[in-house]
């Protein structure tokens, strides 16, 4: 168990890495507007993607020994991890497969869209990620109150994000002639717009099976592994978005 | 008959029939309230049909239970690690279990049931080609919506559909059955997400045979658009069918790694694992990856048809080629999967039946992961003529030409296990060495199709339906039954008949000969895949009444394998002890197995293989292992 | 040493033998459909080198585990394992090289094959192809005429511009072997060269519905002289057609309408049009119309509209026509009688 940070230094590195992350976002916009440079855009949303799985995601606990007794919490949960992560593995194929087509359908091209909106939600998403964070942070060292608070905020960005895209967006494109059936662009953006809802609204319910079940004393500090679990979806959605963001609202060209 | 009706196999059943009912419902409904049209053909709308069929698949599973521990999880209720068996005999088999060997041979039974039912489709629509003109799948005919015509698309798609499912199911049956056991494990790493795995085939396959009667669909079981986004509505349960089943695939994949990752007894490092399990892992790295992009693809047509989505839709900028893409990416790969557990079976029984280890062990563990990830990047090779970027074609040729390489080591390395062995040759053994040189048949016949020129001429010809029938029952379905032959003393403590083993061997492998290599013949000389009649000017009657009689022979062989199986299960000679004298270590405690497979843990001290070597030893266990029966 | 020599001489037995038995099932050389463009030349040459390897090495395969099947079978009353040997990284890496090898081998014939098939003439004449279902439609556009039979001149290379109205063909004649599809929203080149004269079909080779095996036209390679009769001919045809009738007629060519309905009173996937001009249609829901000039434009723009008896709707697409096309066609529906 040698990367147990001791509580406030784990709150420090999450404000730090969401600095870093908020940051590289900002570039990324301003490069999209002034010179669009498709290889930057992509730099960076790997660098951001790497900073999200080391930091938020944990992914070197999959690497952790866990002792011998195959029946100790400890080595189930580092077998959930396992199996949670071969789970990102292959869900991570159907985002890859529908970046895929967005490449051969639109190439450097991009649909008209509601550049603000797009910054807003991809940084309301980006917090939301923070305050996981810090849940899952209070969780680790006993804090079930800090948990339950940072859930709550989470699952209110969260939201914010699914409708700000739903509930907002989406009628707008639609105002703006891009609706499902218009064209091959309005496709594929209703596509993975609506897939990556998808996977945040059961994020959400996972959220609140975690919040509900916190409430009911079922995690501590050394046996939370639903709570581990529902960080670390959460975060791949954000990873998602996190290469979603600029194949939809920065790169290339408006059509 | 009351018992049967109680099992969560029927519960779910019925509740898949309530739950699309109301999902159909739930959407016309929706439609009346907006004044659209609410009926249709198949009485229900499309858009009714796929949600309905969709909701039916999950009240199958929250109807019959397999579900209800990880809802208690979700509302904070704990659950005993194991559920206690409440069931004996066939009603265990019926019900919601968390026993690897239960679910590993509930999987092999629908695989076969599945099997038939494809066989049968088979069956059907060569009797109509075996002669030329229509017999009785003509334009006049009209069942379930279709004519002749149309019929024999249907059953053409979903023999090839189904089999493929049916394929899936074996694999994830035996893995299931014998992973753990060789791991010396007590079960799956996930039980509750392997019942899971198994439990939502079931409705899969349902959908599946829906789309028959849902007026069917023409378009082969690739279903490539525009042609299937035009295509009646039996190709939306067509496609949720298989985007289900796709989830079965996947999250049993996803246990069988996690398994072999952490579940090993102590001792067993990965040069020491027996071969079957290094083909398990190979198989599962596809399966859990690639497989996601067929559904994908499925998925998108089912969108496009329903919300008139454009991807593939050339008058809206769509790309009907991008679909290929995403077909194939998982498409070929999947060929991988299905063979690469059977050639585990022959790289496991090999030894066995040789007396004398399996011949470099390490090239052949080395040689599945090696086709496996070369697998990942040939899927364009069934796209040579499609009118892709013609600089593809090239790379793609390739790269699938080098699956050669790993595959001819495993042929080399078996050929050099016979060598100066002692051979015996029970009937699981004959399946092997059958399955051997089929393969080779349909592997050779292989890199014809890879190298372009050649291929613009075999293309969607028999030839192709020849090199796959080949490769699939050499890869798969004659290591299958070896298999089964093999491990069913082990599941049942009693074996079966050997004389009528021999006799479904000697029926089916000769006809299957006839089978392939007369339609390789015909594809050569003209004969397109997917037709229902043929051009009786090409002369084909003859070859065409020969392979539907081989047909035939191979139907009736497996009927005969029904037969002996069923009847062995009650009547089947006793043997309870390790009755092919091996090594690995299920076979070292006395069949049937234990509920919860070893009562002592063993640890591994020596190679899994060592046939000849005297006191060598593979497992040892640190109880001697009871000899009682259960 | 003794065990290797047999096998050694049982293998080159063999290959012999499953070539020449291949050959004699039709799966080699001699039976192929005969060949008759240039291309075919390069793909048969490459289809012979495949056949040599895959007999050569399924005997390579072969040959030995029959050999240890008899002669290391475990006799009666035998005990005991076989020898003790676990491997030999040598022999692996041997056969890892060899065939890794062949492969490359392989891959250049391949390449040089393919290159031989694509050789382009600049001088091709150019033939437009239209596939739909279920029948193909070619047009010349040097002498403005379309046609249902595709002649070619021998020895001379043409280049088919091919597109598809609705769904994916394919476009292949066994004779010329070369194969390419015919996709929606593109236009994909077909280059061939006769080089054999004879009667030839080309036949749809992509799964493209219902009647897809019945997808099957004439193809006519004719020597220079008898090609410029047939030119001459259509053009005299066309030329003639220029009453309502015989555009009418030509534009049932050339939209392919008759793949679908035939004009002689026979069903094929569509309803016959003989005599459909002012007959009284029955609908699938039990209501009934008159075949007037309104219902046929009406049959035509949106299939859909009505279920016309023994027939599915969606089986035809809609075709966007001019009024005056569309008066052309039912100038020529009249005299379908
Ligand atoms: C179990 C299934 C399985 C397996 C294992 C394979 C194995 C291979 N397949 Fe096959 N294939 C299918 C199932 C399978 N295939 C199916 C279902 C289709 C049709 C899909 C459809 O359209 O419906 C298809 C179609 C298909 C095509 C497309 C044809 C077309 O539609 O035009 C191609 C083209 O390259 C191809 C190639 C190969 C090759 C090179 C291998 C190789 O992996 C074979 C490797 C093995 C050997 C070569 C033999 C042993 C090796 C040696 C003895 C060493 C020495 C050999 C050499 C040096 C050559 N296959
Ligand atoms: C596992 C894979 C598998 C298996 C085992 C088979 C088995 C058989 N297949 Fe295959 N086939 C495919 C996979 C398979 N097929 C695929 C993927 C396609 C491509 C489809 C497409 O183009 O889209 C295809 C296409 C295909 C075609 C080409 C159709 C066309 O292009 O028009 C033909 C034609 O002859 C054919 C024939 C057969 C025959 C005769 C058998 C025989 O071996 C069948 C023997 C019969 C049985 C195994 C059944 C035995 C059972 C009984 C007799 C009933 C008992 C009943 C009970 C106990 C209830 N198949
Ligand atoms: C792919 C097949 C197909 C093609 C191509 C096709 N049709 Fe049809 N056509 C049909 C079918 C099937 C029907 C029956 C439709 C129905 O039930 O509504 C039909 C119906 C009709 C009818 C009404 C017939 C009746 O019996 O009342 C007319 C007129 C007609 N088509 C004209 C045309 C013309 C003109 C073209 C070409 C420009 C054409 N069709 C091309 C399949 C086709
Ligand atoms: Cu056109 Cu098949
Ligand atoms: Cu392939």
């Amino acid at each position: 168990m040698s990367h147990i940070l001791d509580k406030s230094s784990a709150f420090r590195q999450g404000v730090v890495i969401f600095v870093y992350l908020a940051v590289l976002t900002v570039l990324e916009y301003f490069v999209a507007v002034t010179f669009n440079a498709v290889s930057i855009l992509v730099v960076v949303a790997v660098i951001k993607a790497a900073l999200v799985m080391y930091y938020y995601m944990h992914v070197y606990k999959l690497n952790e020994e866990s002792g011998a007794d195959a029946h100790s919490y400890s080595y189930k949960t580092d077998t959930n991890r396992l199996g949670l992560w071969l789970f990102l593995l292959s869900d991570s194929f159907v985002f890859a497969g529908l970046m895929t087509a967005r490449v051969n359908l639109l190439g450097l091209t991009r649909p008209h869209l509601n550049q603000l909106l797009g910054l807003a939600v991809t940084a309301v998403l980006l917090i939301s990620s923070f305050f996981m964070n810090r849940g899952e942070t209070a969780m680790a060292h006993g804090d079930k109150k800090g948990f339950m608070t940072n859930t709550i905020i989470t699952f209110l960005l969260g939201l914010g994000f699914l409708l700000g895209v739903v509930a907002v967006e989406w009628p707008l494109a639609a105002e703006e002639g891009l609706t499902a059936s218009s064209s091959a662009t309005g496709a594929i953006f209703y596509m993975m717009t609506g897939m990556h809802a998808f996977h945040v609204f059961t994020g959400l319910i996972f959220l609140v099976v975690v919040w509900n079940n916190a409430r009911k004393n079922i995690y501590s500090a050394e046996q939370h592994w639903g709570v581990e679990a529902a960080a670390v979806y959460w975060h791949f959605v954000d990873l998602v978005w996190i290469f979603f963001y600029p194949a939809l609202y920065l790169i290339g060209k408006v059509l | 008959m009351k018992k049967f009706f109680a099992t969560a196999f029927a519960r779910g059943l019925f509740w898949q029939f309530v739950g699309t009912l109301l999902g159909a419902g739930l959407i016309t409904g929706i439609r009346a309230a907006m004044g659209l049209s609410v009926t249709d053909k198949f009485f229900f709308t499309e858009p009714a049909w796929v949600l309905g069929g969709f909701i039916g698949v999950l009240f199958f599973l929250g109807g019959n239970g397999s579900v209800s521990d990880w809802f208690k999880w979700a509302r904070g209720i704990d659950t005993p690690e194991h559920h206690e068996e409440h069931y004996s005999g066939w009603e265990k088999y019926f019900h919601v279990s968390l026993d690897h060997k239960v679910i590993g041979i509930q999987y092999t039974v629908v695989a076969l049931a599945l099997i038939s039912i494809g066989g049968l489709f088979a069956l059907i629509f060569r009797t109509e080609l075996a002669a030329s003109k229509l017999q009785f799948l003509t334009e006049d005919l009209l069942l379930f919506g279709q004519n002749g015509l149309q019929l024999y698309n249907t059953l053409m798609s979903l023999h090839g559909m189904i089999m493929i499912v049916s394929i899936l199911l074996g694999v994830a049956g035996i893995i299931n059955y014998v992973v753990p056991l060789l791991l010396g494990a007590q079960d799956m790493a996930f039980p509750r997400l392997n019942a899971f795995s198994f439990w939502v085939a079931v409705p899969a396959a349902v959908l599946l045979l829906m789309s028959l009667v849902l007026g069917g669909f023409d378009t082969g079981w690739t279903g490539y658009p525009p042609l299937s986004a035009r295509a009646p509505v039996g190709v939306q349960m067509f496609f949720l069918g298989v985007f289900t089943a796709g989830w079965s695939s996947i999250l049993g994949a996803l246990n069988v790694i996690a398994t072999v990752i952490r579940m090993r007894s102590k001792g067993m490092t990965a040069w020491r694992m027996p071969i079957f399990v290094w083909a398990a892992v190979a198989t599962s790295l596809i399966a859990l990856t690639a497989t996601q992009l067929i559904g994908l693809s499925f998925q998108l047509v089912m969108f496009q048809r329903l919300f008139g989505m454009g991807f593939f839709d050339p008058a809206k900028g769509g790309n009907p080629v991008l679909f290929q893409h995403l077909f194939w990416f998982y498409s070929h790969p999947a060929v991988y999967v299905f063979v690469l557990p059977g050639l585990g079976v022959i790289s496991e029984l090999l030894p066995v039946f040789a007396r004398k280890p399996l011949f470099g062990y390490r090239w052949i563990a080395m040689s599945s992961l090696g086709i496996a990830l070369v697998g990942f990047v040939v899927w364009a090779h069934h796209m040579f003529t499609s009118g892709m970027n013609s600089y593809l074609r090239l790379p793609f040729m390739y790269s699938t030409l080098l699956v050669a390489i790993p595959t001819g080591v495993k042929f080399f390395s078996w050929v050099a296990t016979l060598w100066k062995g002692k051979i015996e040759t029970p009937t699981p053994m004959l399946f092997v060495l059958g399955g051997i040189v089929v393969f080779l048949m349909g592997g050779l016949s292989g890199p014809p199709n890879a190298t372009v020129s050649t291929d613009l001429h075999l293309h969607d010809t028999y030839f192709i339906v020849g090199h796959f029938h080949d490769t699939i029952f050499g890869g798969f379905v004659f290591p299958f039954f070896a298999a089964l032959y093999y491990w069913f003393p082990k599941a049942t403590g009693r074996r079966m008949n050997e004389f009528w083993g021999k006799v479904h061997f000697w029926m089916m492998t000769p006809s299957f000969f006839v089978l392939t290599l007369g339609m390789m013949r015909i594809g050569l000389l003209g004969m397109r895949r997917r037709i229902a009649d043929y051009d009786p000017a090409l002369g084909f009657d003859t070859t065409h009444l020969i392979l539907t009689i081989a047909g035939y022979l191979i139907g009736l062989s497996v009927l005969i394998f029904f037969f002996n199986f069923f009847n062995s299960i009650k009547n089947g000679e006793k043997a309870d002890g390790n009755v092919w004298n091996s090594r690995s270590p299920e076979w070292q405690v006395p069949s049937p197995m234990p509920m919860h497979n070893y009562d002592q843990p063993f640890e591994v001290v020596g190679e899994p293989y060592d046939y000849g070597l005297p006191g060598s030893k593979y497992v040892e266990f640190s109880a001697p292992a009871k000899n009682t029966h259960k | 040493m003794q065990h290797f020599v047999i096998v050694g001489i049982l293998i080159v037995i063999m290959s012999i033998l499953t070539y020449f038995g291949l050959d004699a099932a039709g799966l080699a050389k001699q039976m192929h459909p005969v060949s008759a463009s240039a291309q075919a030349v390069s793909i048969d040459w490459l289809w012979d080198w495949q056949v040599i390897a895959m007999s050569s090495l399924f005997a390579l395969i072969f040959v030995p585990l029959v050999y240890s099947l008899v002669v290391f079978r475990r006799r009666k009353g035998e005990t005991g394992d076989g020898e003790h040997i676990e491997g030999n990284t040598t022999l692996e890496i041997t056969w890892t090289v060899l065939p890794l090898f062949a492969v490359l081998a392989f891959a250049y014939m391949g390449a040089y094959s393919l290159g031989e098939t694509n050789r382009v003439d600049p001088e091709a004449i150019e033939i437009k192809v239209r596939a739909q279902q279920f029948t193909w439609t070619f047009e010349y556009p040097e002498y403005g005429f379309v046609s249902t039979e595709l002649h070619l001149p021998v020895n001379q290379q043409v280049v088919l511009k091919m597109e598809s109205a609705d769904v994916i063909h394919s476009f292949w004649v066994p004779e010329f072997r070369v194969k390419q599809d015919v996709v929606p929203g593109r236009v994909t080149d077909y280059r061939i060269t006769p080089t054999l004269v004879g009667n030839y079909k080309v036949r749809c080779a992509e799964l493209c519905g219902m009647s897809h095996y019945k997808m099957e036209n004439p193809v006519v390679v004719d020597t220079q002289a008898d090609y410029d009769v047939w030119i001459a001919e259509q053009q005299a045809n066309a030329a003639a057609a220029q009453t309502p009738e015989g555009q009418g007629q030509l534009l049932t060519v050339k939209y392919g309408c008759i793949g679908c309905h035939s004009v002689d009173g026979s069903k094929l996937v569509g309803p016959s049009w003989l005599g459909i001009y002012g007959s009284t249609r029955e609908f699938a829901d039990g209501t009934s119309a008159v075949a007037d000039d309104a219902y046929i434009t009406q049959s035509i723009r949106e299939p859909l509209a009505h279920e016309v008896l023994g027939f599915s709707p969606s089986t035809m697409p809609p075709f966007t026509l001019t009024d005056e096309e569309i008066a052309n066609i039912i100038a020529y529906l009249k005299t379908l009688k």
